[in-house]
């Protein structure tokens, strides 16, 4: 099978030569969902906007299902779904209206299309709201509907940029499970971009991290995780006055690492696998321990350890996520 | 049918119900005219026929509904191109652009949309003014003359908007654009007739296309069915189409393409 997604050199140089995109590459299999993470301004979104026909690139070259998104870009719009940040839907109009209108524009012959509507508005949830203008949706509700406009026409690839950003926790897994199922189900390939780390393991087979333009890190969530170190292990003694000999086990297991007061870290130099040894040679040695913590790497170890700066806007941090590109759910009518 | 006249039609009706579920948008353009006719005829109703070189009418509010109907068409244009610019902010163009769908159907159905729209209005000022008493010399076919008229200066007018919105993609900025348009009429024959004017404010409103635009349909309502004043009005519609719809098309394209 091909690959969904091909990218080579890929560059958005703006005016004023701002270089959004600074020359990347990425290859996505087909039937893969693949997380495309980094910071607002990292040059995600100008990606997407490559990859779906809407911003030309300045240099490099991409293809999407197999066709060129330059030359021969009216075959990729066939051929993908998009579901952009702004979750872009007319107030005025209703869920189902909106389902409709997309399947047109995809030229799904009417009763078709008609049908496909109410499909989506089930598999999604909103057959209730069908008939309500899309105003008066949730958060939750608009993304959910976006997913199900970018499915109309059952795309090859889909494309889902920040489809998580200013939803709740609920909402949010809920929207993860639903590109499960459509990944599991129909093969979809999905090329999804995030901020939040989170996401990005949960949901990615691949994980590409771009910042300043270049793509800095890539393979899967384990893969990353493992780059940047092995899992640290903090045995706190039952008995505080037994540190220093537990000190003295551990060395044996690994380099030193930084612990809490009353307890020792170490780098598990066998991986996760060597718990095992560590509590038996506790156990030989006689410590008894309060509290054994086993700290995986996470992608926001291996963020910082590739880009030198934590994720802006991650999870709890995400106040400030709203300002991006100046296009905010401002309805200018 | 022919997917890109099908998403044409839908994309229009999509603007037309969009419109009209939205009353800020519809409402000033029916509103704003009808006050100003109100106010004119009320005030100069029956100097009017004194005033030297005014024309003889029946009646000033049959001269002035004609000036009603194209600043109503004006009003809804503008409002036309601030609807695109909101599209264009709020990323629903993003979804046209991203789709196969035909790219010159998102321009015509805008345009059509407007049509439309201004048909009805016309229709709309012309059954007013009918019931307080106005009197359309051209019958029936003078009354159709006006309306079709009406619709088709919709397309330069919101080729307009749809070309400000296209180069700025803003809805506050398509929306600045209003004082100028309303200039524009006031320094021509909308409202007054060019036999009454002096001096400089004459000059400019004998240069001005839209005061032949505006005789060009007011004489079927005051006079008579007149082909050849309607020919003039079309024709000038016609230039104004040509340059708007052309440049909207050219910014279309080069928004398309992404150099924005």
């Amino acid at each position: 099978m091909t690959d969904a997604i091909v990218v080579e050199g890929l560059v958005r140089e703006f005016k004023g030569g701002i270089l959004a995109v600074d020359g990347i590459d990425l290859h996505v299999r087909a039937g893969e969902v693949y997380g495309f993470l980094g910071p607002n301004g990292a040059g995600k979104s100008t990606t997407v906007r490559m990859l779906t026909t809407l911003l030309r690139p300045t240099g490099g070259r991409a293809t999407v299902a197999g066709f060129d998104v330059v030359h021969d870009a009216a075959s990729v719009r066939r051929a993908i779904g998009v579901a952009l940040q702004d979750a872009a839907i007319d107030p005025f109009m209703t869920g189902r209206e909106l389902l409709r209108l997309q399947a047109v524009l995809h030229a799904i012959p009417r009763q078709e299309g008609h049908a496909r509507a109410e499909e989506l508005l089930e598999r999604v949830g909103l057959t209730d709201a069908a008939d309500r203008r899309v105003g008066t949706y949730s958060g939750g509700m608009r993304r959910r509907l976006d997913l199900a406009l970018a499915l109309v026409h059952e795309p090859v690839v889909l494309f889902l940029d920040e489809p998580t950003t200013g939803l709740d926790p609920t909402s949010r897994v809920a929207l993860w499970e639903e590109v499960r199922r459509l990944n599991r189900e129909s093969g979809t390939t999905v090329f999804l971009t995030t901020q939040y780390l989170e996401e990005a393991d949960q949901l990615a087979g691949r994980v590409g991290i771009i910042d300043g333009g270049k793509i800095v890190a890539e393979g899967t969530p384990t893969e990353l995780k493992t780059s940047v170190g092995d899992p640290t292990l903090m045995i706190t003694p039952a008995d505080p006055s037994r540190v220093g000999d537990t000190a003295e086990v551990l060395a044996q297991f690994g380099p030193a690492a930084d612990g809490k007061p009353g307890a020792i870290a170490v780098r598990l130099a066998a991986g996760a696998e060597g718990i095992v040894q560590v509590v038996r040679a506790l156990d030989e040695a006689d410590i008894a321990t309060a509290a054994i913590d086993l700290h995986q790497p996470t992608l926001d170890d291996v963020f910082v350890i590739k880009t030198g700066h934590r994720l802006e806007g991650d999870a709890s941090a995400a106040p400030g996520s709203g300002r991006r590109r100046g296009r905010g759910s401002k309805v200018g009518r | 049918m022919n997917p890109a006249i099908r998403q044409t039609v839908a994309l229009a009706r999509r603007s037309i119900n969009s419109t009209f579920r939205f009353p800020q948008a519809w409402f000033p353009s029916l509103f704003f005219p009808l006050v100003l006719m109100a106010i004119f005829t009320a005030s100069f109703g029956r100097s009017a026929a004194s005033i030297p070189g005014f024309p003889h009418v029946d009646g000033f509010l049959s001269f002035a509904v004609t000036g009603a109907i194209v600043q109503g068409v004006l009003i809804s244009a503008v409002g036309a191109g601030a609807f695109f610019a909101g599209d264009i902010e709020g990323g629903f163009f993003d979804r046209l652009a991203s789709s196969p769908a035909s790219r010159s159907a998102i321009l015509v159905s805008r345009l059509c949309a407007s049509v439309l729209l201004a048909a009805g209005q016309a229709t709309f000022f012309l059954l007013i003014a009918l019931v307080f008493g106005a009197t359309v010399q051209g019958g029936v076919v003078g009354a159709l003359i006006v309306i079709v008229l009406a619709a088709l200066l919709a397309i330069p007018i919101g080729g307009l908007g749809v070309l400000l919105a296209l180069r700025t993609g803003s809805a506050e900025a398509v929306q600045g654009m209003f004082p100028l348009f309303f200039a524009l009429m006031f320094f021509s024959s909308t409202f007054f007739p060019r036999e009454t004017m002096t001096g400089w404010f004459k000059i400019v409103a004998d240069i001005n296309p839209i005061s032949h635009l505006v005789e060009g349909m007011r004489v079927q309502v005051i006079h008579g069915v007149d082909w050849q004043a309607a020919g003039t009005s079309l024709a000038i519609i016609l230039v104004l189409a040509v340059l708007t719809v052309g440049g909207s098309a050219i910014n279309l394209r080069r928004r398309l393409e992404g150099d924005s």
